[in-house]
């Protein structure tokens, strides 16, 4: 039975192109499975690419099983998907939780079956792994920190007191809460008034859409806070339209490809870069130290950039 | 008494869609104004298209759940042709319609060869069209800008190209539905399919065109959304089916077929349209603005039932 597995198991990974053919049932090396949110975002697909190359370049030293769910909230696919990394017996698990709280159980048979649990992107809920008993590390970049950033330097080209709105990711999604309130931390601490602050639900038309009300409802607005680049250049677009493109600053978030033209022009003043392309390989490189150390798990930071006009690469 | 029983329905939709609008004016500061309603106006022909596009869908009793995906396959064609291939429009623009024209006729030719509901297929075509816009991104937002945008800035009195499209779409589809022989044999096909046949209508090539012109529409839609935007989002239109349905449900188009107007699925496009400006304007939670346009379609649809028992009464 578990031959068949592993002979599933790889005969998919010859089939996606994406890992060496041998079976792994005939190597040592520790075997990681990177399990990931949503393939069909950017976001994610970066990450994938990032890992893929770091496996490539340090095959030696592990193989690599990364899968996605189709539905970024595809909570019960992805249990799924633990469950059957744990039946084949890999060594880690790097996870992406569609859910921080609902994973939590699924992760903790894994951890209970001695696989290493690395939490990386979105962040377990600390009341939750405290109820089950367990310490699963996060290896991540702040996301309030990252927008902290971002309001800070729009706020810097404001006066005190000027209006501003916040276009918010998704209500129930962690990094989008806290965008949200890292945005505000900034906004508060700079003495501007945040008289706007709605969901588009990270989607370009809608932010669109929401723009253009807040504009007509708010016209002496001086800058828009969205918390991904998509929700920007549907922000740039509704104030174009509106003949507002110069008066009114628009701000974004994770340094999308689409949006690089736009920062030169100072279209988009500001986007953070929270390195999606190593978000994956720093939680594979925490994992393989912990299968060498067995120490303690403690969480890691990782880098978040401000991106402006002037910090862009050509 | 009879003459004017048409009109009823149209002061129906239209009281509503003043009461929606005496709302949003009173409880917000700014709702009120020419702007408001200019942006409204430029930022429904997407949905004016593909609303008339299913409305011909539901008249045959067939429906079509593929246009959001359609939308996002077609737009992400030209966002290609033009920021890659760097195609002039008119040709990029063509291809975006091929695009949609391709899939329409698919989901019609393979509801018919196999007898399927068109239910079924479109939920296919949803999943196919997706991946498809998924794959010719990369699943990356196409930046376009310039070379897109021009179609939906040329203004009268502030209004875009689109919606002066949008609108003679609508028109002409009217026109088609209640003044051809296409028209009255959509509608017979939806009221009793076997009697059509029986009557020498070929019910086949009128589900097939019907499909087709609703994939061509979506992608009119596609285009058009690139347009405003300035990118393509391969995230776009997702739910749009679902607004598209309700709209056309909202102007008394029956879901069992055999009845439905295109002008009436337009009021319902209206009425949604105002609604998401209005809970934009006020700054409504996700979780009121849910549930109000929930409510507000489920409102319409019990209306138009009583009204239908008054007519069969009268």
């Amino acid at each position: 039975m578990r031959m068949l597995f592993v002979m599933a198991a790889s005969a998919a990974l010859v089939l996606c192109g994406c890992g060496p053919s041998a079976p792994p049932s005939q190597t040592a090396k520790p075997r990681i499975a990177l399990i990931m949110k949503s393939l069909a975002n950017e976001f994610f697909l970066t990450m994938e690419k990032g890992a893929r190359t770091h496996q490539a370049a340090h095959a030696d030293q592990y193989e690599l099983l990364a899968n996605g769910i189709k539905d970024e909230l595809d909570v019960g696919r992805q249990t799924q998907l633990v469950e059957q990394m744990i039946a084949q017996r890999v060594d880690a698990i790097v996870i992406a939780p569609a859910d921080s709280k609902a994973l939590v159980t699924a992760c903790k048979k894994a951890l209970d079956a001695g696989i290493v649990v690395v939490n990386i992107d979105n962040k377990f809920d600390d009341g939750v792994l405290a109820d089950k008993g367990i310490q699963i590390p996060f290896v991540g970049p702040d996301n309030r920190k990252g927008a902290r950033m971002v309001g800070e330097y729009v706020a810097k080209r404001l006066q005190a007191g000027d209006p501003v709105a916040i276009v918010e990711g998704v209500p129930t999604a962690f990094n989008a809460i806290q965008r949200k309130l890292g945005f505000e931390d900034a906004l508060t601490a700079a003495g501007m008034k945040i008289v706007a602050s709605q969901s588009a639900g990270w989607e370009m038309e809608t932010a669109n859409r929401a723009v253009s009300a807040m504009i007509m409802e708010h016209p002496e607005l001086k800058a828009i806070l969205c918390a991904n680049d998509s929700m920007a250049l549907g922000a740039v677009a509704a104030l174009k339209a509106a003949n507002k493109a110069d008066s009114v600053l628009v701000a974004g978030f994770d340094n999308i490809s689409a949006v690089h033209d736009l920062v030169k022009q100072g279209k988009v003043v500001a986007t953070a870069d929270q390195h999606a392309d190593q978000l994956a390989v720093f939680g594979i490189e925490y994992a393989l130290e912990m299968l060498v150390r067995k120490g303690a798990p403690a969480d890691r930071e990782t880098p978040v950039d401000l991106i402006t006009a002037e910090t862009i690469q050509p | 008494m009879t003459r004017y029983r048409w009109l009823a329905d149209y002061v129906g939709l239209g009281l509503a869609l003043a009461v929606l609008i005496g709302f949003f004016g009173l409880a917000t500061n700014h709702f009120m104004s020419a702007g408001t309603f200019r942006n409204i106006a430029n930022q429904i022909p997407e949905m004016m298209v593909v609303a008339a596009g299913m409305t011909f869908v539901l008249i045959i009793g067939g429906i079509d759940l593929s246009v959001g995906s359609v939308l996002a396959a077609s737009g992400a064609v030209l966002g290609i042709c033009l920021a890659q291939f760097h195609w002039p429009l008119p040709l990029a623009f063509l291809a975006c319609l091929a695009t949609g024209f391709v899939c329409g006729v698919a989901n019609g030719v393979v509801s018919v060869a196999w007898r399927l509901p068109s239910f079924i297929v479109t939920l296919g075509m949803l999943e196919i069209a997706r991946g498809a816009a998924y794959l010719l991104t990369h699943s990356q937002t196409q930046y376009i800008g310039r070379p897109v945008e021009r179609l939906a800035e040329a203004h009268v009195f502030g209004l875009s190209l689109p919606f002066f499209a949008a609108v003679a779409v609508v028109l002409a589809g009217q026109a088609a539905l209640s003044h051809t022989l296409f028209g009255r044999h959509a509608l017979a096909v939806g009221a009793n399919a076997e009697a059509a046949r029986l009557s020498g209508i070929r019910v086949p090539a009128i589900t097939i065109a019907v499909f087709a012109l609703s994939g061509v529409l979506a992608a009119a839609a596609g285009a058009i959304q690139c347009a405003r935007l300035g990118a393509a989002d391969p995230n776009a239109g997702s739910g749009f089916e679902l607004q598209a349905i309700a709209a056309a449900v909202i102007g008394g188009t029956s879901l069992m077929g055999g009845r439905g107007s295109i002008v009436k699925s337009f009021f319902g496009v209206l009425i949604i349209a105002v609604l998401g400006a209005g809970l934009f304007t006020l700054g409504a939670q996700e979780s009121t603005k849910r549930i109000v346009t929930g409510g507000v379609i489920v409102a319409a649809v019990i209306f138009d039932y009583y009204r239908h028992r008054l007519e069969a009464r009268a």
